[in-house]
């Protein structure tokens, strides 16, 4: 079987007005399926741009990504949508949900993207939301829905055509820690459950919760390793002070 | 994503946000509705003005002062008193296609009668003008050779001008009417013939023809009537007339039209006057169409970040182009739908006050098919480009829009 996500000397450069930045400077990182990994470095190391090349929202200036063996640069905006669809599951630091949808409909919304009919859309996407503990949120706007929540209704979402990869960019960012390590537990989960996951964030205890850490460094992987012992995050909610949140 | 799926999303967006849908297919419904009133109006008006003139029969001639140009119907207005009494009596005498001749002389004068004054028509003519027109008498007598000739202050009128002056056309009779600082006797009245364009043709007061010539001091006619002898000889006759009007002229300075050729002239300018008006209003709906493109630019900038998050999860170009285009689409339609109703409405109503016209006759099945393709032409148009911005947009740079 292949590697879920190869990539093999992957260069980018922007070019910002006069001025070139090099945002990867040959990157070469291979992920297999059942991987939790966390992709950390400071502001600036090129973290973001790896993520939304691996994620298919950009192609690499140089170099090749292959997700599941398929070569993606030469892709068409239109097929990049279309691998985004189907093999790629975002979840954001901002969560990104659609304020205007209920928590069923913006878990519907990738599944409408692949020309799921309506009745299965609905069926598959209220099963997405029990799994991830919000069976009684279904008809709930993102804002009557705690952050923690609606990062749960962003995981389900990732979640809806069983990708190849689901891409966490920060998402305890904008979390309190019980919520941030209730999400982090929930990935653990989904992980234990054979989800190929990659984190990105700049925090060596959330990054410590992933079974390898890749670190980067001025477009550049410096290092490379395993983590030995991952945080459990339901021993760390269990040590956590006051009462856990929800039902 | 199905059409379906992308009407399901317009429509979520356009409840979002109320009052802006409401103004912004208000622009459309104004835009509608003004050109379904314009364009069905005028057909009235023209199929009501073409049919008063058919109804003279196709036997008709008319006789115009001046020639006109090669290729038109109408002379201009130089040589307007080339026409006498006198070609009216050559055309009698000799054209043998032609059955009766009348000339026709009119002025807008203000007469007094009854202790009343009133504003209205003098038509000065001959006694042949009842059958070359057809006209029916109500009562009374027409104008008669006697009255020509010796050039008689006598006077036929109208049913309205006679309700007017003296209540009804029965207490007219035998009554004087003032004209021009002459005393006229009422000697009969006519049937009562209707309205055209809101002109109503019973609001007049017919004299002898040279006794409205000494009246106003001049010598020329308007125009003359010709009646030919049957529909089969109108040609017959319009040759015959142009032949006896040449020699006594000397020159071609009239112009002899048949009714088909007077109206297909009649009904070009009346058709040239619609499209006129209609395309004046089709400005609105272009304006209106500008609203939407506007309303939909704004959109698309408000949500370019739920743009990004969509693309994200696997929207295509044409999922969002779609979305944005069934959105302004469903404006245009909707207003589409709403202006034709209020302009069949307002048409029903003009066409019932202005032209006596039942309101059937007035609702053109044709104009509201294009009034309403028009209108969704307007959503396609106006909407696919602020659409096509939405759809090329980059999901990095959208996703990171705040």
């Amino acid at each position: 079987m292949s590697s879920v996500v190869e990539l093999r000397d992957v260069t980018k450069v922007y070019r910002l007005g006069s001025v070139e930045v090099r945002a990867l400077r040959g990157v070469r990182l291979q992920i297999e399926p059942g991987e939790f990994v966390a992709i950390m470095g400071p502001s600036g190391s090129g973290k973001s741009t790896l993520l939304n090349i691996v994620g298919c929202l950009d192609r690499p200036t140089d170099g090749a990504y292959l997700l599941e063996g398929q070569d993606t640069r030469y892709l068409s905006d239109d097929a990049l949508s279309e691998v985004r669809n189907r093999k790629v599951g975002f979840v954001f630091q901002t969560f990104n949900l659609l304020p205007r949808l209920t928590a069923l409909q913006n878990v519907e919304l990738p599944l409408l993207y692949a020309g799921v009919p309506r009745a299965e859309r609905r069926r598959r996407a209220a099963e997405l939301l029990a799994r991830v503990g919000l069976a009684d949120r279904l008809y709930h706007r993102p804002r009557e829905l705690s952050g923690g929540q609606q990062q749960r209704v962003a995981v389900a979402r990732a979640l809806a055509n069983h990708p190849a990869i689901v891409l966490a960019d920060e998402p305890t960012g904008n979390l309190d820690s019980r919520s941030g390590e209730e999400v982090l537990a929930l990935f653990q989960e989904l992980n234990q459950a054979g989800v190929t996951i990659a984190l990105v964030t700049h925090d060596r205890e959330v990054a410590e919760h992933a079974r390898r850490i890749v670190t980067l460094r001025d477009g550049r992987v410096v290092r490379d390793e395993p983590v030995g012992s991952p945080r459990d995050a339901r021993e760390v909610l269990r040590q956590m002070p006051g009462e856990p949140e929800g039902p | 994503m199905g059409l379906l799926e992308a009407l399901r999303v317009a429509l979520e967006a356009l409840r979002a946000n109320p009052l802006r849908s409401v103004l912004t297919t208000l622009g459309v419904v104004i835009g509608v509705a003004a050109v379904i009133t314009l364009v069905s109006v005028g057909q009235a008006a023209r199929s009501r003005v073409v049919g008063e003139f058919a109804s003279l029969g196709p036997d008709l001639l008319w006789v115009l002062p001046g020639k006109a140009e090669e290729g038109q119907q109408f002379a201009t207005q130089e040589g307007r008193f080339t026409l006498t009494f006198s070609d009216a009596q050559a055309i009698q005498r000799e054209a043998r296609a032609v059955a009766a001749v009348a000339p026709w002389l009119q002025t807008s004068i203000e007469v007094t009668g009854g202790g009343r004054r009133e504003v209205t028509t003098v038509i000065g003519t001959t006694p042949s003008y009842l059958q070359v027109r057809a006209l029916r008498l109500q009562l009374g007598r027409f104008l008669s050779e006697a009255d020509e000739e010796q050039r008689k202050r006598v006077v036929v009128l109208g049913p309205t001008l006679a309700r007017r002056l003296f209540r009804a056309p029965e207490l007219a009779l035998g009554r004087r009417v003032v004209i021009n600082g002459r005393a006229f006797e009422v000697v009969g009245a006519v049937h009562p013939q209707g309205q055209v364009l809101g002109v109503d043709l019973d609001d007049r007061a017919y004299i002898p023809f040279s006794t409205a010539q000494l009246l106003f001091s001049v010598n020329y006619a308007s125009f003359l009537f010709v009646k030919a002898q049957d529909t089969a000889s109108v040609l017959r006759a319009q040759r015959e007339v142009e032949r006896v009007l040449r020699r006594e002229h000397g020159e071609e300075d009239f112009t002899v039209l048949t009714q088909s050729q007077f109206l297909g002239a009649l009904d070009a300018i009346l058709r040239v006057l619609t499209v006129a008006l209609s395309s004046i209003a089709a400005v609105s709906l272009v304006v209106g169409g500008i609203g939407i493109m506007n309303i939909m630019l704004v959109s698309v900038t408000e949500r370019t970040r739920e743009i990004g998050i969509r693309k994200a999860v696997g929207a295509k170009r044409w999922d969002i182009l779609a979305q944005f285009l069934v959105e302004a689409v469903v404006i245009s339609l909707v207003g589409g739908v709403l202006g034709m109703g209020l302009g069949l409405v307002a048409s029903w109503a003009i066409a019932a006050r202005l032209l006596d016209q039942s309101p059937t006759a007035a609702a053109a099945l044709p104009v509201v098919v294009l009034a309403f393709s028009f209108s969704v032409l307007v959503g396609v148009a106006f909407g696919v480009y602020p659409a096509w911005r939405a759809a090329r947009l980059d999901p990095i740079e959208a996703l990171r829009y705040e």
